[in-house]
């Protein structure tokens, strides 16, 4: 009987930490953004709140039909940014980019970036191992 | 030529005795397996620089391993037995597996990381591995007050686990973390500007602490931009507290450690404090923190949770800080334009 329980509470245990993965500094990402879809947007900056809990930049996005989208991506807070180097003059608006990163999962034109390219191929709030920059810790 | 004969006997003997531990090693290897495996992330990319942590499910013997620039991991002389392999930093995460090792053998397990959610720019696995990692400090020993204790005054990286920590959940908070999982933590009170975490020292960010002979202030950067009062001036709690997102504190010294107690916890809040394990708990949640600074670079916290509502018996979490030397807290204002909410659907 007692090893029964012991195993029960094992497995418990064990559950907890699938829960872990989502779940990050802020709020939970899983419960925000589709992580199984990994997107590209191509497109034209129009603004950048350099603000809390997350810095964020919009995007006019068009589309084959030459529809218009704009769309609405997320960062890190400015704090976490700039500690990799980054300021609020990073992306300024009239900027042609490429955004890779996940769309919201409730249907809105709304996505967290995971990396932004320019055209002349500089990457800003790039964190994938391959970036050139920045995945160093910069000490401030 | 007696003195050359001792030398030759003690040769000799050293010489057998290197033949039989030459031996007893040989042996000893045979007798060892070793484990490799390659470590990616979720696009497939290398991951260099994770801690892998293979367990052995037997003699719980904790074995660490760190991957190197092409995401490959080794870890060799392992005794025989099934092992848990597991990423245990936060800033990565990777569903524990496990794998059986057997005599001079060598067994494989690849490790990949879904922390999906350590992607977005500004919050990726570098920043907080960087964050959560270990950090140049000045040697030294700790300042201590006038009063002669050590102080604790400072600004501190956050605190990161030292030792594994394994809670036995009663049922009811099972269910808790049941739903959590379901919902994919939509729930998590930081995501709507709410603390995160209970223990005294912010979870994800800096915490400054200033010290005077009556109380101990936490100025937390992030999440939320908050403080929390440790009153040192032997005072006792309240009788009637009205549950609060961060209880109440009284400390006093033993010896060099600074022991806080803290009740009046409301059931709002998540233990985020064992990132990247999440727990539940109820209004009976009871903290008692030890605070040593050991040296002038590190300031140690062990936290005993205990709490008969959530858990089958009291726990420890032991974490360790190092000081950030040349940084400041900084203003983070959550509010200010927090669009999240209503985008957490869960599912």
């Amino acid at each position: 009987m007692r090893s029964r329980t012991r195993a029960k509470t094992s497995f418990l245990i064990a559950g907890l930490f699938l829960l872990a993965a989502p779940v990050f500094a802020h709020h939970a990402f899983n419960a925000e953004f589709d992580a199984g879809k990994s997107l590209r947007w191509v497109g034209t900056v129009t603004k950048v709140e350099w603000m809390n809990p997350h810095a964020r930049f919009y995007v006019d996005v068009k589309d084959a039909d030459g529809a218009v989208t704009n769309w609405n991506f997320e960062m890190g807070s400015p704090l976490q940014l700039r500690r990799q180097g980054w300021t609020r003059d990073s992306l300024k608006p009239g900027d042609q980019i490429t955004v890779e990163g996940y769309p919201a999962k409730d249907g809105a034109k709304m996505a967290s970036a995971k990396k932004v390219t320019f055209a002349d191929g500089r990457t800003v709030f790039g964190e994938s191992p391959s970036d050139a920059k920045p995945t160093e810790y910069k000490q401030q | 030529m007696r003195s050359t004969r001792v030398n030759s006997l003690a040769s000799a003997s050293k010489l057998a005795i290197c033949v039989v531990l030459t031996a007893c090693s040989a042996l000893a290897q045979n007798d060892r397996g070793t484990l490799t495996g390659n470590v990616t992330d979720q696009d497939g990319s290398v991951v260099s620089g994770a801690l892998v942590q293979a367990k052995n499910l037997n003699s719980n013997a904790v074995y660490k391993t760190t991957s190197a620039a092409t995401g490959d991991y080794r870890f060799e002389a392992l005794a025989p037995g099934s092992y848990e392999i597991s990423i245990p930093s936060f800033g990565y995460f990777a569903a524990p597996q496990t794998v059986v090792i057997e005599p001079a053998r060598t067994a494989h397990a690849d490790v990949h990381l879904t922390d999906t959610s350590l992607n977005t720019a500004g919050e990726g696995r570098s920043f907080f591995a960087a964050r959560n990692g270990t950090h140049p400090t000045p040697k030294g020993p700790a300042p201590r007050t006038r009063e002669g204790k050590p102080d604790l005054s400072g600004v501190w990286w956050p605190p990161r686990i030292v030792e594994p920590i394994a809670p036995a959940l009663l049922p009811s908070a099972a269910a808790i973390v049941k739903e959590w999982e379901a919902t994919n933590g939509k729930g998590l009170p930081s995501a709507r500007c709410l603390p995160n975490g209970v223990t005294m020292l912010g979870v994800i960010d800096l915490n400054k602490l200033v010290q005077t002979p009556s109380l101990l202030v936490v100025l937390y950067q992030v999440d939320p931009a908050d403080y929390r009062q440790i009153f040192l001036d032997a005072r006792e709690h309240p009788r009637d507290l009205d549950p609060s997102w961060k209880g109440h504190s009284v400390g006093k010294w033993e010896g060099d450690t600074l022991v806080v107690d803290t009740i009046g916890f409301n059931d709002k809040s998540w233990i985020t404090d064992t990132l990247p394990a999440l727990f539940p708990h109820t209004e009976m949640l009871h903290l008692v923190s030890r605070f040593r600074r050991p040296d002038l670079g590190h300031l140690e916290m062990d936290v005993t949770f205990e709490d008969p509502g959530a858990f089958a018996k009291p726990w420890i979490l032991k974490t360790v800080s190092d000081l950030a030397q040349g940084e400041e807290v900084q203003e983070f204002i959550c509010n200010e334009n927090n669009q999240d909410p209503e985008h957490l659907i869960g599912k």
